[in-house]
């Protein structure tokens, strides 16, 4: 009997604790998660968002607080420093508000910080997938009259991120594309497509690239679709159209890759950095990876001298794309000083500071001009390549239930590529699953 | 005695006179605390529940309504998705192999901890070192070892297998690594319940002829099963709610999404908080309904055994 009651306090204090956990991560997430109620009429338009002023940064005073995640590579500290010397006359200084170094967590970060309006953060460092769903929930200002000031200095597909509902919502800072990695030691010439690629990697040692259900995987899986034509939403966002001709097709090569052993094997469990350390083992011919693999694969000796990049090629009877990366730099609405934080996103997209974003830190600016300075050149020799897959690349879909579009691709196209589907049917569950997301409240 | 009755009597009601009662000083003084249990345990609860009636728009800032019919359109659409019965089977296996295997394992520790020999000291700290290990960091070391080409697994199996990219091998990779970090938690746990025994017991059964196959099973078992049911709950509270290791190891896929990680998913990732409450409220209502059943259970049995 005495140990019944025991049991049933410790019992007691578990389920408390089981709630707590349960609980909390709810109330984290929620912070006041929109419980406004209905009332506004106007549904799923950015109408009566707040419009910055350009002439707001002239002669701004205060302090902005920009917020970010971890600055890892220490950019955004050296580019802030040189910021409040050159404005400390004017009385206008900036500090940092460093998230977590997971995406997710920065974007929770920030939303939940929006939720309970809080001015804090002035400016954000938004992931180019995060910029729609702000602006749709209007978290952030539209800065087109700013942006359309510098429109014609920034490399058009970077734009496209900052675009939606024909507005532009932040400002490009940072881009990214992805290459292709290959052996020059097995590869005479860079292959003129894709399916040239997978026949020369079918020859030597294959390819790898990122096939584990993530993001990623909708990197990877929309590069080789969006070459070979396919869609993933009608133009104005309301429809999903990814279970296409152009679409299965290009799933269809993909799967084939994995089936003939094309592709290594267990690229469906892999991430970036599984593909990274595969491929500076010397074990494949081709890999799909972002730039940063380039200076370590400099350092991995069994491949280190004998690699080059390229910009994806086109897909045959289609042409050339690729995914694009990035970060822009977007207003919060709820910032008291707009002007101030303004004239810092103004600061940090100006060549000088790009090129020091270049040069120093290896990270892709958005302006086009950097990438033909001479000492950037010299520095980086894959710096015409890059600018060319960055001006290839298309934005992956731009809406407010982006995330699901992607888990819709990723978990789907896994399925295919792990043989468990078809193609076919694996597009069609896709295809359905966006659309009722799209539909959602 | 008469007298010392009235006077026992009445000293109670002069006390009672000069201040507080003392049954309302004892709600006074457990005041604090239940304020603060209010608070941090009950509050988010209700909250969640709260959430969980109603739909937010993804579309319009600060739009919300109740989800209809009746405020429990999500419980209706969460019992009616393949989603969240495939996240509770995997869940309930998951749970059920780990913790049987880890119960198994640790049980067998502890009793090797437990009997005296050279270096004791030295194999009860090896043996926490997987539970000090931080679970990311065991999901990403099993994520290795697995690997077709860069892990080991398969050298030492002589098989060809994509681990974390089958079905069920994902899953049971999952349960392997699970077992690998927390039986040793087990052991510890049990390794404190035996230690409790008292050694007399066994001298006494071993002076009347008991084997011991019998004393395990008449004294020690009996004996340890207050801190066994304690640990018991404790791990398969925790294996109900498994997160991190299938985020990390395979982000949800071959069938080990378990119920915690499609919450997660469903209100971090894709912001449906209504949904994601939800699927939290019935993640909560199955851990609690798996409690009461481990007390009627087990519960009942140790009564049986102790009147034995």
């Amino acid at each position: 009997m005495r140990w019944n009651r025991h049991v049933a306090v410790w019992l007691g204090v578990a389920a408390l604790m089981g709630g707590v956990v349960a609980g909390c991560g709810d109330d984290d997430e929620g912070g006041g998660g929109g419980g406004g109620g209905a009332g506004t009429e106007e549904t799923g338009t950015t109408e009566g968002a707040k419009v910055i002023d350009p002439k707001s940064m002239d002669g701004a005073k205060g302090e902005v607080t920009f917020c970010l995640g971890k600055d890892t590579s220490g950019d955004k500290t050296a580019l802030t420093k040189k910021f409040n010397q050159e404005f400390k006359s004017q009385g206008l200084s900036a500090k940092m508000l460093e998230f977590s170094t997971s995406a997710d967590e920065q974007r929770a970060q920030f939303v939940q910080r929006q939720e309970a309006k809080s001015g804090e953060c002035d400016v954000f460092y938004s992931d180019v997938i995060w910029t729609a769903e702000f602006a749709s929930q209007k978290w952030i200002f539209d800065m087109s009259p700013y942006v359309q000031t510098r429109e014609s200095e920034v490399i058009p597909a970077t734009l496209e991120s900052v675009n939606y509902d024909g507005k532009f919502w932040g400002m490009p800072q940072q881009t990214d594309a992805a290459f292709l990695y290959f052996r020059t030691d097995q590869v005479k010439e860079p292959p003129g497509n894709w399916q040239e690629v997978y026949d020369v990697a079918g020859q030597n040692d294959g390819i790898v690239y990122q096939g584990a259900p993530y993001e990623g995987l909708t990197c990877d899986f929309l590069e080789i679709a969006f070459a070979a034509g396919g869609q993933v939403l009608n133009e104005d966002g309301t429809k999903a159209v990814i279970d296409s001709p152009e679409n299965v097709k290009a799933l269809q090569f993909m799967v084939d890759g994995v089936k003939d052993g094309t592709a290594a094997r267990g690229v469906t469990t892999y991430m970036e950095e599984e593909a990274r350390r595969y491929f500076e083992s010397g074990k494949a011919t081709f890999m799909r990876n972002w730039p940063y693999a380039y200076a370590l694969g400099e350092k991995a000796p069994k491949v280190k001298g004998k690699f080059d990049v390229m910009p994806f090629p086109e897909f045959e009877g289609g042409g050339k794309a690729g995914i694009l990366g990035g970060h822009n730099l977007v207003i919060s609405v709820y910032s008291d000083n707009p002007g101030a934080a303004l004239a810092y996103v103004d600061f940090l997209t100006q060549e000088e500071q790009q090129i020091i974003e270049f040069r120093d830190f290896t990270l892709a600016p958005t302006v086009a001009s950097v990438y033909d300075n001479k000492e950037v050149k010299k520095k980086y020799p894959f710096a015409t390549d890059l600018k060319e897959a960055v001006s290839q690349a298309k934005v992956r879909p731009v809406s407010p239930v982006y995330p699901q579009i992607s888990q819709a691709i990723y978990k789907n196209v896994n399925e295919a590529l792990a043989g468990r589907t078809s193609p076919e049917d694996a597009l069609k569950k896709a295809q359905s699953e966006m659309q009722s997301a799209l539909e959602t409240f | 005695m008469a007298e010392t009755a009235t006077l026992r009597a009445g000293t109670p009601t002069r006390r009672r006179s000069r201040g507080i009662p003392e049954r309302r000083l004892a709600w006074l003084m457990v005041a604090p605390s239940i304020v603060l249990i209010a608070i941090v345990a009950l509050w988010p609860i209700i909250y969640a529940i709260w959430l969980s009636l109603h739909e937010y728009s993804l579309r319009q800032a600060g739009l919300s309504r109740w989800a209809s019919p009746a405020g429990f359109g999500n419980y209706q659409d969460a019992l009616q998705s393949s989603e969240f019965w495939e996240a509770t089977r995997v869940t309930l296996i998951f749970t059920v192999a780990s913790v049987g295997f880890e119960t198994a394992l640790g049980l067998a520790m502890a009793m090797a901890m437990h009997s005296a020999f050279k270096g004791q000291g030295l194999l009860r700290t090896v043996v926490l070192v997987p539970w000090a290990v931080l679970t990311v960091v065991t999901a990403i070391m099993w994520r290795t070892i697995v690997d077709p080409n860069l892990g080991f697994v398969n050298t030492l199996l002589g098989t060809n297998t994509v681990w974390l990219g089958e079905e069920p091998h994902a899953l049971i990779v999952m349960i392997f690594a699970d077992v690998w970090k927390t039986a040793p938690f087990m052991a510890l746990l049990l390794l404190a319940g035996l230690q409790v025994i008292p050694n007399e017991i066994y001298e006494a059964a071993r002076v009347d002829g008991a084997t011991a196959w019998q004393r395990f099973r008449k004294i020690t078992l009996p004996l340890l099963m207050p801190a066994l049911l304690v640990a018991l709950i404790f791990r398969t509270l925790d294996a109900l709610r498994i997160f991190d290791l299938p985020k990390v190891l395979t982000n949800g896929a071959n069938g080990t999404t378990s119920l915690s990680l499609l919450a997660q998913r469903t209100f971090q990732e894709n912001r449906l908080y209504g949904e994601g409450a939800t699927l939290s409220v019935l993640t909560f209502l199955i851990v609690m309904a798996v409690s009461f059943a481990y007390i009627r259970l087990v519960g009942g049995n140790i009564r049986g055994m102790t009147e034995d």
